[in-house]
């Protein structure tokens, strides 16, 4: 389904006098069709950059990354909307952008509505929404997708309540339905109940990669020292 | 090596044509949505600057350029410069403006620069009845060579599809070419027949030498030269412009396929 081969992103001028930093390098892992996977790691460790590569939309400057299947990536969600559009239109827009045809659009129109509750606002200019409404439409719309990858980069941090048990339900039935998933969180509570797999991320090379709880562990005791040392 | 490179570019790029008309007619819808003055909006520019030479030219000054009726003679060169200039100025925005989406969608890069070239050119055509408006006002007659204004609109899309190609990773890339774009923008406006015909360079009544053979160089020239034959067959300065342009044309779209093939992946780091 997927394979990363060694594939490190340079960011020039992000750290070091000059110098190059890589995000990622010596990245190597493979991922089979169904399965579930959380990226584990602190914050600019590479979890997003790796969510990106996957997505094709970042590219290695070395080595390569492999990925047999349409993908559906919950990053930047709300990012292909437009203001001055309304709900309506930026559905169409969107779904369409994302590969899906008018007839399935069509098909799906009322499911992506009624999962976003947006229903009362389809006429509305996309801009006046509030910040929970854009994540849900833009939630809804990419997992009515369909596509085979499902990324997700800790959406599901944002919305109330009652929207976070419906995406917990829509993230179960997607992965029920066999899709692959890779999921990007801080939760604990999130990364155990969807991913059997982790795999942890330090100064972007691969620390683990094996059961979540072993990546947790490690990770879990990799901070537990980085604390006890005296700064 | 740059020959597979292209065509395997143009062929996801073909893959991706339900997409690109997307993006089009989200812009059309964009810009016509809002405001009730959307369609003169897009061909107030034209029609002032056109509206401006005319003055200058028929009523200030004995002109020796062009010819009758000079408002359409002007609109010919004005409004396919129009879609130029438009393009060469929005397809250095044309990654950064929608950093977003670019940054959420895995398409073909190409498509945000074909979707600005895409874009301007169906508000050139919506412009085209001003022309039309004009050449009834004036009793301009249409020729039969108005047969070769598509192919002046082939030249013309290649050409500005390359260099977006070109411009749109570099602008992201260097802030300057947006400055240098400017100055060069403002020359071409001048180094391209517009107010003037091509004629009028290279006919040699103005003993220009070999100026005039440099500027065929610039493919505005070949490219305009033919739009205009379809009001003003008899000034048409001959093919050879014409097929400088289409080399020159050409050669842009490879170099800006190849070259925003280069940058892709640093440019995707920038936004």
């Amino acid at each position: 389904m997927f394979s990363g081969d060694s594939a490190p992103v340079s960011k020039p001028g992000a750290k070091g006098k000059g110098g190059k930093f890589w995000a990622l390098r010596d990245v190597s892992f493979t991922v089979q069709p169904g399965e579930a996977v959380g990226l584990v790691g602190g914050n600019g460790q590479g979890k997003s950059t790796l969510l990106k590569l996957i997505a094709g939309v970042l590219l290695p400057d070395e080595g390569g990354v492999a990925v047999h299947g349409g993908v559906a990536p919950l990053i930047e969600v709300t990012g292909g909307f437009m203001g001055d559009l309304t709900a309506r239109d930026n559905i169409w827009l969107t779904a369409g952008l994302h590969g899906l045809s008018k007839a399935e659009i069509g098909r799906r129109f009322d499911d992506i509505v009624d999962f976003a509750e947006v229903g009362d606002f389809l006429d509305t200019p996309f801009r006046h929404f509030s910040s929970g409404m854009k994540v849900r439409l833009g939630f809804s719309v990419i997992t009515t997708l369909d596509e085979p990858i499902v990324l997700v980069d800790e959406v599901l941090a944002v919305g109330d309540r009652a929207f976070r048990e419906k995406c917990y339900k829509r993230m179960d039935d997607l992965l029920s339905g066999g899709k692959t998933l890779f999921l990007v969180s801080h939760n604990e509570g999130d990364l155990r109940r969807f991913c059997t797999r982790g795999l942890y991320l330090r100064a972007g090379s691969l620390a683990a990669d094996g059961p979540l709880e072993d990546a947790l562990a490690q990770y879990r005791e990799d901070t537990g020292h980085r604390r006890s040392q005296p700064q | 090596m740059a020959g597979q490179v292209v065509t395997a570019r143009i062929g996801t790029l073909w893959d991706n044509r339900r997409i690109l008309s997307l993006l089009v007619t989200r812009d059309l819808k964009v810009k016509y949505a809002d405001s009730v003055l959307g369609y003169l909006w897009s061909i107030l520019e034209p029609l002032a600057m056109a509206g401006v030479y005319w003055f200058v030219f028929t009523k200030l000054m004995t002109r020796q350029v062009g010819s009758d009726p000079y408002i359409v003679f002007l609109l010919c060169g004005m409004l396919p410069w129009q879609w130029a200039s438009a393009v060469l100025r929005s397809s250095m925005k044309a990654l950064s403006k929608d950093s977003k989406l670019v940054r959420s969608t895995n398409l073909p890069r190409e498509i945000w620069v074909l979707r600005t070239v895409g874009s301007k050119f169906a508000e050139f055509l919506y412009a085209l009845p001003v022309l039309a408006l004009f050449a009834f006002l004036t009793r301009a007659e249409l020729s039969w060579w108005v047969v070769f204004t598509p192919l002046a609109m082939l030249l013309e899309g290649m050409l500005l599809i390359g260099s977006g190609l070109l411009l749109a990773p570099l602008a992201v890339l260097y802030g300057d070419v947006e400055r240098l774009m400017r100055i060069v923008l403002r020359l071409l406006f001048y180094f391209s027949p517009i107010i003037y015909g091509l004629n009028d360079v290279i006919s040699g009544k103005r003993h220009l030498g070999f100026l005039a053979h440099f500027y065929i160089l610039n493919p505005f020239a070949g490219i305009l030269d033919l739009y205009r034959t379809a009001f003003f067959p008899e000034d048409f300065a001959g093919w050879t412009p014409v097929a400088v342009a289409a080399v020159i044309s050409i050669g842009f779209l490879v170099a800006g396929i190849v070259v925003f093939r280069r940058l892709e992946g640093t440019v995707l780091k920038e936004i």
